[in-house]
């Protein structure tokens, strides 16, 4: 009996130390800094963040070549060292990976995961263990408004996604007057539809016509009519890249004209199944660009062969990294209550490649993007004026 | 120059000038585009029907291989700039090859059980090789969608516009339907499937080998998604996940048009392939993919055969 009670007590014990945050490791001068993270590397939304695996490696490399994150407590640098895993797109699967990340490989802090979908359950990970995190393209505003301590994201913010884009419209001749929205149906794109609307509204666009589609949908004729019936001046399409393809195309078939047609997400994977000459969208950050970590951020690209115009979303996953590592350094140890102060401190500025930025309120970044023109093929900065890269041609060529 | 621009108001508007001409227009653009489309729903849908009329057997995996045989054919356009019939050609042969290896080692083992672990191990046989094959696919070619992007050139008669491509898809999948119906009706493999599939027993007193048949019903299935595949990517990308979705599409056309029926899942497939156009207009866009499931409850409710009885092959 007294052994039967000794063997439950003991293990009992075992699983208490087991499930016990990693407390030996922190606020310790020994050893790297374990940044635990998830990433699509297989699963749907793998076309986004390809080669993002071989970026970790490469900034990991990288950083850590300047001795790595001062330490105030240590004095000293310590190196950073990822610990990461396959989400396999599946938000469950990222929440069991975190939870294991937390229980079984103890590591010292979290960053990620991507996309809005994994954000919401993993979060609740993070505030039961207590263990901040900085996600990234976790770009839903609600994520941020259900009173989670433990997180900040870097994302281009839904609400201000276009921001650039409408008030270059404002500026041009001639002035477009009305608009058409395609969104897919999906959390971020219809985010930012709903709250872009009334950035279209004050450049003076009346909305004539919107429409909605699943992402499983091909055949695009009944949307395009639509659309050509209204006539809009500007076609804005709010929809990942990969889902819309079959969408431009049949534009271009059914011979859709516009003073402009504007997709968020136009990227290098979209521009090589689809024309895309004249189409404007969103630029998260580019190579021309030069602000805090620049540097870094080219020689990282370089090394993973990263191209950001094919993978937009890069930025966004490397600035989670860069801003992590400034919260520690401001903690000055490896203190998971320090690290999450800092990063949720009111007013705060961080530094990213694409100049500084501070928090909103729920953690959300504040990061407006630059507007692009395909032209040639290539992306041209065009607004703002300041970091533009040549100039937009407007009416849009091809589709005008 | 910018700033210059008048107003370019679309060809096909001044061409339909009356409301009523418009709108007939608007009807027969979108009859052609869901014509088309429906008939590649129907193309993906026969192999599955195949499979099942004759073996018995729900592959799941069915529209993964119609997503890897479509990223096959793009990228070898793109590296070798080969014409798709060509490539068609090229995939026939290794696809049937790969339906007969997989009829033989993973599916045929199950006939053997009882009839619940044969459905339970096909369902999980067929689901896992669907991840397999999606993850393989995405780490040889790339998990970006793909498609063989022609030179498309459009004209317009009256208003209504047809593309090139359009009318190569049309003509493939009308040459691959006369096709499959001329070899299930006069050939003696057609011969042998139907006499398989309606007395095994008597099948093997007439010199039929019903495990050979069985195992070419399958490759043949696999070949002519294969080729559908093909067709499929001249006109939509299609990336190494999109597979389920397009099975869940054949299940529907197979259910909708009566099992083991290639002209019922023909005039399903159509069917679909109108009704979701129609609904894209006449409605929304964001309901056309949801539609086929209620479709094919609302017509079970009323023919609960299908469309067409089971005419045996």
């Amino acid at each position: 009996m007294c052994r039967i009670l000794y063997t439950i007590g003991a293990g009992v014990a075992l699983a208490i130390g087991m499930a016990a945050p990693a407390s030996a490791a922190l606020n310790s001068c020994d050893g790297p800094i374990v940044l635990g993270t998830t990433m699509s590397l297989t699963g749907v939304n793998s076309t986004l963040a390809g080669k993002w695996d071989k970026m970790t490696e490469a900034f990991e490399r990288d950083f850590n070549k300047t001795g790595g994150v001062y330490l105030k407590s240590c004095g000293k640098k310590l190196p950073i060292k990822f610990v990461y895993y396959d989400d396999q797109s599946i938000p469950a699967t990222a929440v069991s990976l975190y939870e294991k990340m937390a229980t079984v490989d103890k590591v010292d802090l979290f960053v990620g995961p991507d996309w809005s979908s994994h954000g919401f359950p993993v979060s609740q990970v993070f505030e039961k263990y207590k263990i901040p995190s900085v996600m990234s393209n976790v770009a839903t505003p609600a994520v941020y408004q259900a009173g989670f301590n433990y997180i900040a994201g870097m994302a281009l913010a839904a609400p201000t996604w276009s921001e650039n884009y409408f008030e270059m419209l404002a500026h041009m001749n001639p002035k477009p007057k009305s608009i058409f929205w395609v969104v897919q149906d999906n959390l971020v794109t219809k985010a930012v539809r709903a709250t872009n609307g009334k950035l279209a509204d004050k450049a003076g666009l009346q909305t004539v016509g919107e429409e909605e589609f699943a992402s499983s949908t091909k055949n695009f004729a009944g949307l395009i009519l639509k659309m050509k019936a209204a006539q809009p001046d500007i076609v804005y399409i709010s929809s990942f890249d990969a889902v819309s393809v079959p969408l431009l195309q049949q534009m271009r078939q059914l011979q859709v004209h516009a003073m402009d047609v504007h997709h968020i997400m136009a990227s290098g994977s979209l521009a090589r199944e689809v024309d895309l000459t004249g189409v404007t969208g969103e630029i998260y950050w580019y190579e021309g660009v030069g602000g805090p970590y620049s540097d870094l951020a080219r020689e990282v690209l370089k090394d993973a062969g990263i191209r950001t115009f094919d993978y937009i979303w890069t930025m966004g996953r490397m600035d989670s990294y860069l801003v992590m590592i400034q919260a520690i350094e401001r903690a000055g140890a490896i203190d998971r209550d320090k690290v999450r102060d800092e990063l949720r401190k009111p007013g705060a500025m961080f530094k990213r490649p694409g100049g500084e930025f501070q928090f909103n309120a729920g953690g959300l970044s504040q990061i407006v993007a630059f507007t692009q023109q395909i032209q040639n093929g290539e992306p041209v900065v065009v607004w703002p004026n300041e970091q533009a890269t040549g100039k937009i041609i407007w009416p849009s060529p091809s589709w005008h | 120059m910018p700033g210059q621009a008048v107003r370019h108001r679309p060809h096909h508007v001044r061409a339909a000038c009356t409301t009523g001409e418009r709108m007939t227009a608007i009807i027969i653009q979108l009859l052609i585009g869901g014509i088309l489309l429906g008939g590649l729903y129907a193309l993906i849908a026969f192999g599955l029907s195949l499979i099942y009329g004759v073996v018995r057997i729900l592959n799941f995996a069915h529209g993964t291989l119609l997503a890897m045989a479509g990223i096959a054919a793009s990228v070898m356009f793109a590296a070798w700039h080969l014409n798709p019939m060509l490539i068609g050609a090229i995939l026939f042969p290794l696809a049937f090859g790969f339906g007969w290896l997989m009829y033989r080692y993973l599916l045929e083992p199950l006939k053997r059980r009882n009839p619940v672990q044969m459905t339970v191990g096909t369902v999980l046989v067929t689901v896992g090789l669907l991840l397999i094959l999606s993850d393989l696919a995405a780490l040889l070619a790339g998990p970006t969608s793909k498609n063989i992007p022609l030179e498309v050139s459009v004209f317009m008669v009256k208003g209504i516009i047809i593309s090139t491509t359009d009318l190569a898809i049309f003509t493939g999948v009308v040459a691959l339907t006369v096709a499959l119906h001329l070899i299930l009706t006069r050939t003696w493999f057609g011969r042998a499937v139907r006499a398989v599939t309606q007395d095994g027993v008597g099948a093997r007193l007439c010199g039929v080998r019903a495990g050979t048949i069985h195992a070419a019903t399958v490759g043949f299935g696999c070949a002519i998604v294969a080729l559908a595949g093909v067709l499929y990517v001249l006109n939509f990308p299609v990336n190494p996940y999109d597979g389920f979705a397009l099975t869940v599409k054949a299940f529907t056309i197979i259910i909708l048009g009566g099992i083991g029926n290639l002209l019922g899942a023909l005039l399903a497939g159509i069917f679909l392939g109108v009704a979701e156009a129609l609904t894209g207009f006449f409605w929304t866009s964001q309901w056309a993919p949801g539609l086929s499931i209620i479709l094919l409850l609302a017509i079970l409710v009323v023919f609960p055969q299908g469309l067409l009885r089971r005419s045996g092959t």
